[in-house]
Order: structure tokens, then sequence, then C-alpha cells
């Protein structure tokens, strides 16, 4: 009896005054009545009576405690004497009747003992599970067969902030289930309905719709065969899911650092592995104009330069094949992705910048966005790099608010992003050059990051392309195809 | 002076530049060696050639910059023109400290090269030539008697006959006879050339100790 539990559960503490006069107005009401059935039974029964007030004072025991059983053996032992062991209707005890007498006594006081102590190991017992369930360390929710609640303990009120009184007897099972996650709850129920334990990550809400990520486990009670209740058992993983995030976070900024870094070693290694043939081509050609000029000229150095200027050139040349075929190594690894989950990524990473450019952010993200395969780095090198030129073009605005527009979207075969900025857009001439390498309009650009994100995107077969506006700023999109065998 | 005429020294690792600077300095018909290390440079070049070096700051083994060092060192006395593939400031600080005439960036214009190594060669030759001249004067001092070596600060210090004679205890028809000896072999014209003489030489003035 769940009700009963919160009495039983006081039983340490006083008793109010009024439940203790009831306590022991019930034992004189047990001990009554086994001295009205002892005086009705005793012309048939003469020793029934001993029966009757041992029963009175195990009931005074059992219901009324220690105090009330007691009192029951003191008047019970007061009843006997005065109206059944001789001399009878008198408090005098004749000799013969003492060891009767004192019989009665003692098992009247054993009896009460007994009732009591039993009771009190049931209670204590009782509380002891009680506190088991109301400290356990998680939210646990016991829902009886119509799915209603019957219990909720400390940490179910604490993790989702509804109080007892507020849920028990209610409809409990979609109590703290999201909107968006009735029917996952649903199927879960189903499940359960069918005897089965489910075991998941999921979000919930809590009372004031604030929604955290918790591992539920969902349990039918069976005795015998009989699923007679269902336990909700839930625990917080926000934190340890908030923290797996971060270090994934932590890793992708990694990659894409090491990356920066690997490109920025490689640029200076071309740097040096072509400025060396360059060097010898400008100086034979120098020297070959020189010879040239020589009144005659002398056409054996200028075939000998000229020859060299071709190998150097080649030898060029082949440093730039090298390097095409060290990036083609470099094979992104495709895995299927969640665009709108790594624009949320890339706009945490960009958090920082966004904040500091005064940029508002507004996301239109699909809801039911299917998966593209891809590269998780690379493309995230692609959003980061859109998101970074949008926030550098709105830096010298200062009329209207920075306003970033990042949408998802999908057709049959495609999902399209779009960046939108309200910042200094281009010229029209240079829609196209922006993705050329080393084009770039910032002071301190390299003019490598619009080529390469458009070689990534393409790569994966998609197109990257600035979109022409007609209100200030710069609309750049690009489409990856959808996933087969993923929507 | 019947010496080699002047060659540039190029020591570069990449032979194909090594190849285009020889057909360029040439084409101004200077002669070229070329190197591709420092050490195989030492090993060959002959210690009193004149020339200049173009030396590429990024070697095998040592760098340019404490290959020149090295040279000044050992006693090398060859102007150095830097090139190099990626040159920063204080690399290019550090080299002209020490001495170098020009601190070329590849690619480089031709004729940036070639006017610098005009100016190593001027600069090549003028210090011969003040090599040489010195040598010369050094063997006419080497021609005079102890005696006259001894007289010789004396005299380019000013002091009269009279007072030399005295100075050393002798007479002072000797003192004359030795001034006119030491004229002659330090084939001096006048007082005045053999005091420029003696401070070319480095010959210090005894402390002045006029009685």
């Amino acid at each position: 009896m769940p009700q009963s539990v919160n009495q039983e559960a006081g039983w340490g503490k006083p008793p109010s005054a009024w439940l203790s006069i009831a306590r022991y107005g019930l034992a004189l009401f047990f001990v009554a009545t086994a001295l009205l059935w002892s005086l009705l039974l005793f012309p048939f029964l003469s020793n029934s009576f001993i029966v009757l007030f041992l029963a009175g004072v195990i009931a005074s025991g059992w219901f009324g405690g220690g105090g009330p059983g007691f009192l029951a053996v003191v008047i019970s032992s007061l009843a006997v004497d005065y109206f059944f062991f001789p001399p009878i209707r008198n408090f005098g005890v004749s000799l013969e009747t003492v060891p009767y007498f004192l019989t009665f006594l003692l098992s009247a006081v054993a009896a009460n003992w007994l009732s009591t102590a039993r009771k009190k190991a049931d209670e204590r017992q009782r509380a002891y599970l009680d506190e088991l369930f109301e400290q356990a360390p998680e939210a646990i929710m016991l829902l009886d067969l119509q799915g209603r609640t019957v219990r909720i303990n400390g940490e179910f009120s604490r993790m989702f902030g509804y109080q007892r009184e507020e849920v028990v007897g209610k409809p409990g099972f979609d109590l703290i289930v999201p909107a968006e996650l009735q029917a996952q709850a649903a199927a879960s129920r189903e499940r359960l309905m069918r005897g089965e334990t489910v075991n998941r990550e999921t979000t919930r809400a809590r009372k004031d719709g604030s929604l955290l990520t918790v591992s539920e486990l969902a349990v039918p009670i069976t005795v015998g065969r009989q699923r007679v209740s269902d336990y909700l058992i839930y625990r917080d993983i926000s934190e340890s899911k908030k923290a797996a995030e971060t270090l994934q976070q932590a890793q992708a900024e990694l990659a894409h650092l090491s990356r920066v870094t690997t490109m920025g070693e490689l640029v200076a290694s071309i740097a040096h592995e072509v400025n060396q043939p360059i060097a010898a081509v400008v100086t034979n050609g120098s020297a070959a104009l020189r010879w040239l000029a020589m009144q005659p000229p002398n056409l054996d150095e200028v075939r000998e330069s000229l020859s060299g200027i071709v190998r150097d050139a080649n030898r060029a040349g082949a440093v730039i094949g090298r390097i095409r075929a060290l990036l083609k190594k470099n094979a992104p690894r495709m895995t299927p992705l969640d665009l709108n989950e790594m624009i949320r990524g890339v706009l945490a990473l960009a958090e920082s910048e966004l904040r500091r450019g005064g940029v508002v952010l507004q996301t239109e993200l699909a809801r039911d966005l299917p998966p593209v395969e891809g590269d998780r780095v690379q493309l995230q090198q692609v959003i980061l790099n859109l998101v970074m030129n949008s926030i550098d073009a709105m830096r010298t605005i200062l009329d209207r608010p920075r306003e970033l527009v990042i949408k998802s979207s999908n057709d049959s075969a495609e999902v399209l992003v779009e960046i939108r900025d309200n910042g200094t857009g281009l010229d029209a001439e240079h829609s196209e050059r922006i993705f050329h390498p080393f084009f770039t309009t910032k002071p301190q650009g390299l003019g490598m990051g619009l080529s390469i994100s458009r070689s990534i995107i393409e790569a994966h077969g998609g197109r990257l392309w600035n979109e022409p506006v007609s209100a200030p700023g710069a609309d750049f999109r690009f489409t990856l195809p959808r996933t087969e065998g993923f929507a | 002076m019947s010496e080699s005429p002047p060659t540039v020294f190029v020591i570069d690792d990449d032979a194909s530049l090594r190849q285009a600077l020889k057909s360029l300095i040439r084409s101004v018909g200077l002669r070229v060696e070329l190197f591709g290390s420092a050490d195989e440079f030492l090993k060959s070049k002959p210690p009193g050639a004149p020339g200049c070096l173009v030396l590429d700051v990024r070697l095998p083994g040592q760098s340019g910059l404490d290959f020149q060092k090295e040279l000044a060192k050992t006693g090398i006395h060859i102007p150095v023109i830097f090139i190099t593939a990626h040159g920063d400031i204080p690399m290019s600080v550090r080299a002209m400290k020490a001495g170098a005439i020009e601190f070329l960036t590849k690619p480089f214009r031709d004729q940036e090269l070639l006017d610098a190594i005009q100016v190593a060669l001027e600069r090549d030759r003028a210090a011969r030539q003040q090599l040489s001249e010195i040598s010369g004067l050094r063997e006419r001092f080497e021609s005079l008697t102890a005696r006259e070596k001894e007289l010789l600060p004396l005299i380019v210090s000013g002091r009269l006959n009279k007072q030399i004679a005295a100075d050393i205890g002798t007479s002072e028809i000797t003192v004359k006879v030795h001034r006119a000896s030491v004229m002659r072999k330090m084939r001096a014209d006048s007082f005045a050339d053999l005091v420029r003489i003696a401070s070319r030489l480095g010959i210090s003035l005894p402390p002045a100790s006029t009685s």
C-alpha cells in the first residue's frame, strides 16, 4: 500500500497525541471485546477466556505497539483476575490459582513482546526497502499495468522536477517524453508489454520543458508468468555525452590544425622545390639573351642555355606532379554524415569568432535531412571556411545588423547547404575568379580557401558556387549527393 | 703580378642552377668555376687566386653563413655574394655584417648578380693591390741593416740628427750617413715620403722624449 508507506515511514518519530490516544483506545477496545466474548462464552467454554485475552493482547501489540500492548496486558490481567479466577468478582487471588494467574500473565507479556517485535522487524524491513528505492542514485518510476504512476523516487523528482503528489496515480509513461519522440516511446511501450526489456539512450523532457540526454532502462516486473508492473529507470548522461562531443570536437579541430600545418609545410616545400628550377630557368634565359645580343651572336651558348631552360621547366613540372600524387594518396575517409550535425559542430567551433564579429546567426536546418557520404574533416573545413569568409566579409559593416543565415534542405537527389551573409559581397566580375587558386580579396588571405573548398566538394560529387544576390552580401551554396541506402 | 685572371667561384648544390650561372657569368667574359659544396671549393681552389665567391646560403653540410665565417678565420679574404631560395632579413643582416657584398633571393635578376660580381671583383683587385704594395714596402724594409731599422722610427719621428746621435750615443755624422742609406733603400723621394711608407708598414713611433 503505497499510501500507508508514508505513515509507516514516520513510525520512528514521536506520534501525534491523537494517534497515541487512538492506539491506546484500540488496546482498550481489543481487551473489552475479549472480555465481552469471554463473559458470553464463559457458561459454555469456561477456559476460552485465556485464548481470547491473549488474542486481544497480540492484536493490541500488533496494531497499537509496545505501550498499548503493555496496557492490554495489565487490563487483561486485572479483568481475568476479577472475572475468571476465583474468588470471582474480586481482585484477590487465592493461593492455588496463583500459578495459573502467573502463567497467564507471562503468556500475555510474551505474546505482547513477540507481537510488537515482529511488527517492528517488519516495519524496519519495509522502511529499509523504501529507503533503498528512495535513495537509489538513478531516477525510478514504477508504473502499474494501466501505465499509471505508482511511485517515483527522490532522484526522479530531482532529475525531472515532478513532485510525488503531482504524478502518482496519473498516466506516467508519456509524462517525460518530448513531443517529437512520442512514436519512439510508444514503440518501447509495446515491447515492454510483450515482456521485453528496453535499453536505450534518448532524450527526455523535464517539467519545465528543458531536455536532457538520458539512458533509459524499461523493465517489466513479472510474478510467475504474469507481468504485474513496469520499472522505468533513468540515468542522466548529458554530461558524459557533452564530454564525448567536446572530445570529438577537439579531435576534429586537431585534425583540422594538423591538415593546415601539413599544408603549410607542403607549401614551403613546394616553394623551395619549384623555386630552384625557376631560378635556373630565369638565369639561363638571361644568359641566352646576352649570348644572343653579342655581335656575332654565340648560338652554341644560346642553344645550351635554352636546353637548360627546357630541362628545368620539366623538372618544375615533375615536382608539381609529385605533389599531386602525394595529395591523391590522402584519400578522403568516407562515412555517412549528418550535415545538420556537422553544421552545428562547425558553428560551435566558430562560436567565439561569431561573437567577436557581432554576427546574428540564423539557422534553418531541414528536419529530415538524409545523410550524405563524405570525409568529416574535409567537409567541416569547407563549412568552416565559408562561415569564416562570411564573418570576415561582415567585419566592416556598420550600418546594418550583421546577419549570417545557414540553411540546409534537400530534394530527391541532393542535399543543399546555403551560407548567406549581408557583408561587403563580391564584385560581379569576381564571382568565378574567387575559386581560382591564389585569388584573394583579403589583405592577409592566401587565396586558397575557396579553391580548396571547391575541389573538396567536387571530389565528393557535389558542386560549390556563388549564387548571385540582389541584396548586399554573398550567398555561397554547395550540394552533395544524398546517400543511397541510408535515406 | 703574374697571376691568373679573376675567376668567379660558384658554390651551389643545384647542378642545373650552377650551369645556368656559369653560362650567364661567362656571357660577360668572366671565368667561372663551379663547386657543389664548400669542401669541394676548399680542396681545389688555389689559395691566392683572385676573384669572388657566389655562395648559396643553404648548402649541404655547413651553411653558407658558417662557411663565410670559416673563410675569414682561416685568412682567405675573398668577397662573397650570397644567393638563397628563401632569405629572411635577419639572415641577410648577418651576411652583410660579416662582409658579404650582396644578398640575392632566387630567382634574381641577371643584372643584379652581374653588378654584384663587378663590385666584388673590383674590391678583390683593390685589396690585392694594397696587399702587394705593402709586401713590396716590407721587402725594402727588410733590406735595411739592424742599425738602420733601429734608426728608422727615430728618423720619421722628426728628431734632428744631433738629437738622434745623442739618443743612441754616436756622432752626428754617422747618423747622417745612416739616414741617407735608409732614404735610398726605402726609395723615399723625400722625408715626407719616408714618413708615409713607415706609416703604411705600421712602424710605430717611439715615445717622444725631447730633451
